[in-house]
């Protein structure tokens, strides 16, 4: 009876070892194991034997049964753990391919260079504020010091609509509007469309600008080279460094232009900048006092300082983008590359 | 306003060069736009003498001269006809590089060598204007005193480099030579150079044998008269010439060219009148009458009124005042004796007439800027002057002065801790003064206190910001290039805040770009037949308009939308762009009356168009009503009324007060033809002033249910009229407290369910929050559900 235990052990690991799936396996497991099974019939054999060989033989019997068992139970793992493999590797899928139909779309450049500055300024303690495209004389021009008939209107060609509405030529007319109904200190920013009877390669009848205003007691020049700085900086990059020149805003005093040196060269001189490492960015000055007694704010007590930057040109330098016109045109296959 | 390096010179001492000049300028606020030099193309040409001309052995055409060009004899060959022995040429060299693009280098011509070649007028650059002779068709034949080797540049005064300087409306005291020189002064800290500009008269004779002036209006502060006789009216000496020529100023005749030169010199318009037209011997300074009427040196006529200003005899306008000189009375070559006119007008005046008649001169262009009442008399002794030093006439004793106004300094007191304050730093005290007394302002510092006098003709110096201004322009805004401090370390602290509908469109846009809509912007500019092209009929066809539109395509504020976005697709779609999805955010303009007495009502929208492959009336739907969630906003959707909609295939989106706050659909398929679009576009637009408004939707979250959902599929025939709302709406109510939630799954059209019925097919959830549910109750509600549907609409059950 040994003697077979030991036989069948033999036989059975080595069918085991041989088999090619699990079906075979399982042959092997119900040729051994089964009801009908070899091992199975010994130990239904053993209920006649002696009760000292029984003994012997039943715990030769158990080690056998789950040494067989475990061979088993190993191979099926294997098989198993192969079968997983194939299927896995039948899965694989082209990770290049995309979804049909659907994909995401993207903000206007202009927008992106908006939010950043607005956001920038927000941080920074100003107001969001909107105001009408579709002027007054007063507020665009003369409670900005802009008086009928001055020589200072040349500077910007008007749409007119009306002898006094007009398409705002700047975002500037919301300083007057907010300091004629706010008390100092405030801080504000105005993001819009901005309009001029201008149309050529460089030049867009409907642009944006954003103005910024501040009033308050001891506001001064430096504070504006500070906040310029910040908000070039954070727009640009940290490395980007401001330069002012002087200028004249009838609605400022003293007023200056802001550039800012190159973003794409550095300062070194590109073709972006013409070889000057500069970009002219932005007007900007101390409030004219002028401008603040106009809309009732007291000029010995508060200053003021002003700044206005176009939104196009910085989108434009931010993104590599050399056609003005192209801005308007929302040809998708430009709109696509903002993704 | 250009000036001349040579032209400053006679004002400054200049120790720079003209970059650096330049560069100094630009930095102090009068920014050089252009340096340009005359003798560009005039190196390696000088003055030579032909000393011989000799036959090419070898060509017709062509002979070989000797010419003398100072240091040697140089050999030249010439196909030019009007050379001869002795002729005085310009000779351009090897390495000459002329105006027309021709570079001069040895060359063998039919087998002789050439070392140059000679010159016309036109390859050096000038005409007869400038150079009598310049303008021949040929070799420029110089006068016989020129000595060959001179540099040409030299030699025809064309040495000088120009300055474009664009000067600021705030300046108009530097729309001059002399303006730009005390800038120059206050670079440099340099004194201005007095000039001598005195001349001698005749003595025997006095202005008031001649002439009488009188001033009638208010708008003109000073005017001034001299008288000149026996004038020699010819070609001005060279040196004015050049300078005139210099700043693009044609040369006409001695006494055309002194104007000009005084004009661009001081910055004075002058006037000469032929003295034998005027009338009365009578000049009088007064408003135009009504319908009056002139002819003036453009050969145009105009008629005039009252708010035009004339210069006037006894009986006729002679002169628009500042703007144009008349026929009438205009100086001519036999003019014998002439009165020079001198006058500062008021600007508005001259800027109303001028923009009205269309007429811009030289003249118009400084009066409209501002001529101070100080620079007549400057301006009329300077002319007289040139007239003494060019003997051109004799110029007769006195000066008529009408002046209006009396010419003072004003003296103002500062302080200097608010310009520290402006400035926001603290510039030396002796600096402030230096830069202040260099510009032309008399300044004294005692301690806080600046007591200062700018010059008459800076009016624009009134209080410490125009201070402030003057002194860090000269003193260097560089100055802050290394600043360090804090941001309003002196003021308070302000919260930042968002706009309420600047973020909430932020957030539409944000969700758009994320279902794969791109961003589009547009004019809110566009043609007048917009909404014709849309179908619109109502009060959106009353547009403002542009009274100077550019263009047609861009003459009408925009009242709707929809055009822009369309336009857009359509665009796309021309150069072959595919699977469109856009949205704009932007403005309508409504006027509450036409013609506007008011500004519009400004309305912003959001719009989208798609034109996408498999893209749907139900996609729309979703990404539509998807912006609209998280608001606190009940609507009702309805068939839109837009004309520009498919009447059966849009909705438009209705509060509960009635209010139509957007719309959405097909477009209209005569709406679609007109932008010649495909049918299948999608068109959106919402009310974002409105949906801004609205607060955020208020959460009532119910707990998971405990007892498990049950489900049943229903597939309903009903008519076609029959809709899912309605449907909807049924099932859910008569479900009670027990529903949970109902989805239409399936929509399927079939004859053999007979004419005008579809089967709608729904799978509803049931759940009991407060045990499980068994077959009979669900049962029950099921039976509940269909007897209503069937009493309602008529709906069965479909025979699977």
């Amino acid at each position: 009876m040994e003697v077979k235990l030991r036989e069948i052990q033999k036989t059975a690991t080595e069918e085991i070892l041989n088999v090619k799936d699990k079906k075979e396996l399982n042959d092997v497991r119900v040729k051994f194991m089964g009801k009908q099974g070899l091992l199975t019939s010994i130990l239904r054999g053993m209920k006649d034997l002696a009760e000292e060989e029984r003994k012997t033989v039943g715990a030769l019997a158990n080690v056998v049964r789950g040494e067989i068992e475990n061979n088993i139970n190993l191979k099926m793992k294997m098989f198993e753990a192969e079968e997983l493999e194939r299927t896995l590797n039948s899965e694989k899928i082209d990770i290049s391919e995309n979804a049909v139909g659907i994909e995401k779309g993207a903000l206007h450049p202009v927008s992106r260079v908006i939010n950043k500055l607005v956001d920038i300024c927000v941080a920074m303690g100003y107001e969001i504020l909107q105001g009408p495209e579709v002027e007054t004389d007063y507020y665009n021009f003369e409670a900005l010091n802009i008086p009928k008939n001055h020589p200072a209107r040349d500077m910007q060609d008007s749409f007119y609509i009306s002898d006094n509405i007009l398409m705002r030529t700047h975002t500037s007319p919301m300083q007057a509007r907010t300091m004629e109904v706010r008390k100092p200190p405030f801080k504000i920013i105005v993001p819009g469309r901005v309009y001029r009877n201008d149309n050529d390669s460089t030049h867009s009848p409907v642009f944006h600008q954003m103005e910024g205003l501040v009033v308050d007691e001891n506001i001064s020049m430096a504070d504006l080279k500070i906040q310029l700085n910040i908000m070039m900086q954070r727009l640009f990059g940290e490395n980007i460094k401001t330069r002012f020149r002087p200028a004249f805003f009838p609605f400022t005093e003293p007023s200056i232009e802001v550039d800012v040196s190159c973003p794409n060269c550095g300062g070194t001189g590109c073709r972006i900048c013409k070889g000057t490492g500069y970009l002219e960015m932005l007007g900007a000055g101390i409030v004219n006092p002028k401008v603040l007694e106009m809309s009732g704010i007291d000029s010995k007590k508060y200053s003021g300082f002003a700044f206005g930057t176009g939104i196009e040109r910085p989108a434009m330098v931010k993104n590599s983008i050399t056609d003005m016109k192209s801005l308007f045109k929302n040809d998708i296959r430009f709109l696509k590359q903002m993704k | 306003m250009k000036v001349t390096l040579n032209w400053l010179k006679d004002f400054v001492d200049i120790d720079i060069s003209a970059e650096e000049l330049a560069e100094k300028l630009t930095s102090a606020g009068f920014e050089v736009e252009e340096l340009s030099y005359q003798n560009k193309h005039l190196h390696d040409v000088v003055v030579g003498k032909i000393l011989k001309i000799e036959r090419h052995p070898q060509a017709d055409k062509l002979v070989v001269c000797q010419v003398d060009i100072g240091d040697k004899t140089t050999q030249i060959i010439t196909a030019a006809t009007n050379v001869f022995e002795g002729a005085i040429v310009p000779v351009s060299l090897p390495g000459a590089d002329l105006i027309n693009g021709i570079k001069i280098s040895v060359s063998k011509l039919r087998g002789v060598e050439s070392f140059g070649m000679f010159c016309s007028g036109e390859e050096l650059g000038i005409d007869d204007n400038y150079f009598e002779g310049a303008s021949v068709n040929g070799i420029l034949i110089l006068p016989e005193d020129f000595v060959p080797g001179t540099p040409i540049e030299k030699a025809l005064n064309l040495d000088d480099i120009i300055f474009d300087i664009n000067v600021t409306p705030n300046r108009p005291d530097c729309n001059s030579v002399i303006g730009i020189a005390r800038e120059v002064c206050a670079v440099l800290s340099k004194q201005i150079k007095d000039v001598d500009f005195s001349y001698e008269t005749v003595k025997n004779d006095n202005i008031q044998n001649y002439i009488d002036i009188e001033v009638k209006t208010e708008n003109c502060p000073s005017y001034m008269g001299a008288v000149v006789k026996n004038l020699k009216i010819e070609r001005s000496p060279i040196w004015i010439r050049s300078r005139l020529n210099a700043v693009g100023i044609k040369p006409i005749n001695t006494i055309v060219d002194i104007t000009n030169y005084v004009l661009i010199e001081q910055g004075q318009p002058m006037h000469a009148f032929d003295y034998e037209n005027i009338e009365g011997k009578k000049i009088v300074v007064r408003q135009a009458e009504k319908d009056e009427k002139i002819a003036v040196l453009n050969q145009n006529s105009y008629i005039l009124d009252g708010n035009d200003m004339v210069i006037a005899d006894a009986n006729k306008p002679m002169v628009i005042a500042g703007v144009i000189g008349g026929l009438n009375s205009c100086i001519n070559n036999d003019t014998k004796i002439t009165v020079f006119e001198s006058a500062s007008f008021d600007l508005k005046s001259i800027r109303i007439t001028s923009k009205k008649l269309g007429v811009r001169t030289d003249s118009s262009a400084r009066y409209e800027k501002g001529v101070s009442p100080v620079f007549q008399e400057i301006g009329l002794k300077r002319a007289l002057n040139l007239i003494y030093k060019m003997q051109c006439g004799e110029i007769v004793d006195g000066i008529i002065d009408r002046k209006q106004v009396e010419i003072k300094e004003k003296n103002l007191v500062g302080s200097l801790a608010r310009i520290d304050k402006i400035l926001g730093i603290e510039i030396d005290r002796e600096k402030i003064k230096q830069i202040l007394n260099n510009l032309g302002i008399k300044t004294e510092i005692n301690g806080d206190v600046i007591t200062y006098q700018p010059p008459v003709c800076r009016d624009d110096i009134e209080n410490e910001n125009d201070l402030a201004e003057e002194i860090i322009r000269i003193y260097g805004y560089d100055v802050y290039d290394n600043f360090e401090g804090a941001l309003f370390e002196n003021s308070k602290v302000t919260e930042g805040k968002y706009h309420d509908r600047f973020k909430f469109e932020n957030n539409l846009k944000n969700q758009l770009v994320d279902y794969g809509y791109y961003e589009v912007l547009n004019y809110s500019l566009y043609p007048s037949n917009a909404c014709e092209k849309l179908l619109i009929t109502d009060e959106r066809i009353n547009c403002v308009k542009i009274v100077n539109s550019l263009s047609e395509d861009l003459s009408t504020l925009r009242t709707v939308m929809a055009h822009s976005i369309l336009s857009n697709i359509s665009y796309n779609l021309s150069v072959n762009n595919k699977n469109l999805r856009f949205f704009e955010v932007g403005r309508v303009y409504l006027p509450k009356e036409l013609p506007l007495k008011e500004q519009p009502v400004e309305q912003n929208k959001i719009s989208m168009a798609v034109c996408h492959d498999g893209f749907n009336f139900f996609n729309m739907k979703h990404d539509v009503l998807a912006l609209l969630e998280g608001l606190n906003l009940e609507y009702d959707l309805v068939y839109s009324k837009q004309p520009y909609l498919h009447p059966g295939v849009s909705a438009d989106i209705v509060t509960k007060e009635g209010d139509v706050i957007g719309c959405f659909g097909k477009l209209h398929p005569t709406v679609a033809k007109n932008y010649d679009l495909p049918k299948e576009v999608y068109y959106a637009e919402l009310d974002t002033d409105y949906l801004s408004t609205l607060t955020e939707k208020q959460y009532k979250v119910k707990e998971v249910p405990k007892y498990p959902i049950v489900e049943r599929d229903l597939a309903l025939l009903v008519k076609e009229e029959v809709s899912n709302k309605e449907l909807y709406d049924s099932i859910k109510s008569s479900c009670g407290k027990m529903f949970y939630d109902l989805a239409l799954f399936d929509v399927y059209r079939s004859d053999s369910f007979g004419e005008n019925i579809k089967s709608m097919a729904y799978n509803l959830r049931l759940n009991n929050i407060e045990k499980t549910m068994t077959d009979e109750e669900v049962n029950q509600i099921i039976k509940k559900v269909l007897k209503a549907l069937e009493y309602k609409f008529g709906a069965k059950l479909r025979e699977l």
